[in-house]
């Protein structure tokens, strides 16, 4: 038989897999070695379940200056520029929540369904230990196993049919073994690459499920000059460009707390001037800061969610604050209301933060006991859990999110100042697209990777406030 | 007597520790794990205690805390273990022994899963509909429903007596920051346990770190001892 490829191949042709800024979560094993193959500048961040989100590898341990790593097999790493450090609560919100692009996984077994088996020994037939495996083969949008094509006694470990138990169900996109790329394609297994001297039938030979082969046949050439392409820009010259795109009926989170602190009050005036319309809304207030003074300068007026609506862009607020504590000073939204030109799904402050966090994290629903037995409980489950009452809430996504962040870095990296990170950073995971108003972009690196609330993955669109812009008018 | 919530000694911040209590143990591939806190468990003899930890197979590549369960495993002060993966399997150690025996009970959660029960657990959710195990054999004798995202499984909250964490400094009313891999699980640990100890690189006067880099509330953290 002709020569297998090394893990080092393996490993470049599994990196060959990889495009331009793509988040790649890695497990243990043959995975891991990619880190090692990739060129030092490679614009994919991998993510490490040890916490370190966009590293590469690292011959002498960590590097003096930044914090110390560890890869998903316990080596240590370095992050590159741009990277971030992460907790493991992170990492399990950014696979579930769909953040990650490609996940690669070594598992002992994969089925021509895309079904794979996590690894158990003939000493613990009873105990499977799946470390990381399900939440990566469950979260990854791609995922990439990569296996010796046969195990030690020469049985084959791509099979045919489903898995009766399974650690990833149907998740197998592409298997990279020390022979063979095969593409799992509806079912079916389809050969597409062979290792250098092997042929389709000596591949098929040793694979235990049907193979189907491609019509362009190839030899594995790995090919990682993709991954030396600049990253996509996220830096736009100006708030109506990144709002552009942003449609009449969108869904749309904006946030800020009480007055001034911590809304995007720029990027606000843009949606304005656009004049998109049918909007819903959600977030904290929907504008009280302009009935209600927070301090503003006499003779002004704060810029906040009530510009939208005193301009009929409005038609839902999914929101917490939606009147003015005051009664004589009622907010746009709520006279608004009392017009019946908009609608309005009340919700409790946790309860949105939580609904919110949710979304992003590719969490469902949840059971939450805020609002059990009041108005809030209408028209949704109740349920005692360990004798406690508790209400089911869904989570929230969005198709836009509006945040204010103080700075970024290009790749999208952000920290807040003070109060404005409240319901920001726990906006910016939930939405398809995630603009962020900053007062000062900088390069990657210039941001302490322990002090970034928002890792880039989150962030689609960045745009500097322009000097002088003030939150009144 | 602890100052505040500053004690003397790994031993007397744990004096307290009773039989058969469940304990978050954080620490990851070597990174954040509380040494001093878990021989000063060791030594306080505790038994029938449910250990909540990940590591696996890292033994080798530093003091991750699988040596330290191993020897709480050794010493008969465990009952049970719910871990993504307690220990490398056919590695022979005294964990798989001892459930080998059928006198150790081992629960196994993908980490994921875990990771985000401890969230609940700290943060008072009742439950939470996650995908991940939809399919697998960690979903199959779960409640499942479906949503407009797709298929979940209901995962229950998951609460402890005692954490155990490291932190690379904390100010004395307990706020903390971590080092790099060191934060891993601690942080989700410290909201899901009654009583978070804290073994702190730094011990430091409030207003020492920056409020904006603090990672672990001071509510999280109740007690604190210096790791040397």
């Amino acid at each position: 038989m002709p020569p297998r490829l090394d893990e080092l191949t393996m490993a470049r042709r599994a990196a060959s897999e990889l495009e331009p800024g793509q988040v790649v979560a890695l497990g243990s094993g043959l995975p891991v070695s990619v880190a090692a193959v990739l060129p030092p500048d490679a614009a994919v961040q991998l993510l490490s379940d040890a916490g370190a989100l966009g590293y590469g590898a690292s011959s002498d341990g960590h590097s003096s200056t930044g914090p110390a790593l560890a890869s998903p097999d316990g080596r240590p790493v370095a992050l590159q520029r741009g990277g971030a450090v992460v907790g493991m609560v992170d990492w399990a919100a950014m696979l579930r929540g769909g953040h990650v692009d490609v996940a690669l996984v070594q598992p002992a077994r994969v089925y021509a369904s895309g079904d794979l088996l996590g690894w158990t020994t003939a000493a613990t037939p009873g105990l499977f230990a799946p470390g990381r495996t399900v939440d990566l083969s469950a979260g990854g949008r791609k995922v990439i196993a990569m296996l010796p094509h046969t195990g030690s006694d020469g049985s084959p470990n791509i099979v045919a049919d489903s898995s009766p138990v399974a650690d990833g169900r149907g998740c197998v996109n592409v298997i990279i073994t020390d022979i063979a790329v095969i593409r799992v394609e509806s079912g079916a297994l389809v050969l597409s690459e062979v290792a250098p001297g092997w042929s389709y039938d000596e591949v098929a030979a040793v694979t235990g499920a049907p193979l189907a082969q491609a019509s362009n046949l190839k030899e594995i050439a790995p090919n990682l000059e993709a991954l030396n392409a600049e990253r996509a820009g996220k830096v736009f010259s100006d708030g109506p460009s990144a709002i552009a795109d942003l449609h009449d009926g969108a869904t749309v989170m904006i946030d800020g707390f009480g007055g001034p602190g911590g809304m995007a009050h720029y990027l606000l005036v843009s949606l304005r001037d656009q004049g998109t319309r049918g909007l819903t809304i959600i977030s904290n207030t929907i504008g009280i800061a302009r009935s209600v003074n927070f301090g503003t300068p006499p003779g002004k007026l704060a810029i906040d969610h009530s510009i939208l609506v005193d301009n009929g862009q409005v038609a839902k607020a999914i929101a917490t604050y939606p009147v003015s504590p005051s009664m004589s000073n009622p907010s746009s939204f709520e006279l608004a209301y009392r017009r019946g030109d908009v609608e309005l799904e009340l919700v409790p402050q946790g309860t949105l933060a939580e609904r919110l966090r949710a979304g992003g994290a590719g969490i469902y629903a949840f059971y939450t006991p805020t609002g059990a037995g009041t108005l809030i409980a209408e028209g949704k489950e109740s349920r005692v859990i360990d004798g406690k009452e508790y209400i089911l809430e869904q989570a929230l996504t969005a198709d836009f999110c509006l945040i204010r962040g103080h700075k970024a870095d290009t790749m999208g990296n952000v920290v807040y100042k003070g109060t404005s990170r409240n319901f920001n950073a726990v906006m910016a995971p939930s939405a398809r697209i995630t603009i962020v108003e900053v007062d000062e972009v900088v390069e990657p690196g210039e941001l302490d990777p322990e002090l970034i609330v928002t890792p880039g993955m989150y962030v689609d669109r960045l745009v500097v406030r322009p000097e002088g812009f003030s939150p009144y008018e | 007597m602890p100052q505040g919530k500053l004690y003397d000694s790994p031993q007397a911040a744990l004096a307290d520790v009773q039989d058969g209590s469940t304990i978050l143990v954080a620490g990851f591939a070597g990174h954040g794990v509380a040494e001093r806190l878990l021989v000063a468990l060791l030594e306080g003899g505790s038994k029938d205690l449910t250990l909540v930890y990940r590591d696996g197979p890292y033994a080798s590549l530093g003091s991750g805390p699988l040596p330290a369960i191993e020897n709480l495993v050794s010493n008969g002060q465990v009952a049970k273990i719910i871990s993504p993966i307690p220990f490398s399997p056919g590695s022979g150690g005294a964990i798989e022994e001892s459930w080998q025996a059928g006198w150790l009970d081992i629960e196994i959660v993908p980490q994921g899963v875990l990771v985000e029960r401890l969230r609940a657990g700290g943060a008072g959710i009742g439950g939470v509909f996650l995908p991940t195990a939809v399919g697998t054999r960690f979903g199959a004798d779960k409640e499942k429903r479906s949503f407009l995202q797709g298929e979940a499984v209901l995962e229950l909250p998951l609460k402890a007596d005692y954490s155990l964490i490291k932190v690379a400094a904390a100010d004395t009313l307990g706020n903390a920051i971590y080092d790099g891999s060191g934060r891993n699980w601690a942080p989700v640990m410290a909201m899901a346990a009654r009583i978070t100890v804290a073994e702190a690189g730094l011990i430091v006067e409030p207003g020492e770190l920056d409020p904006e880099a603090i990672i672990s509330p001071g509510i999280f953290v109740n007690r604190l001892v210096a790791s040397d």
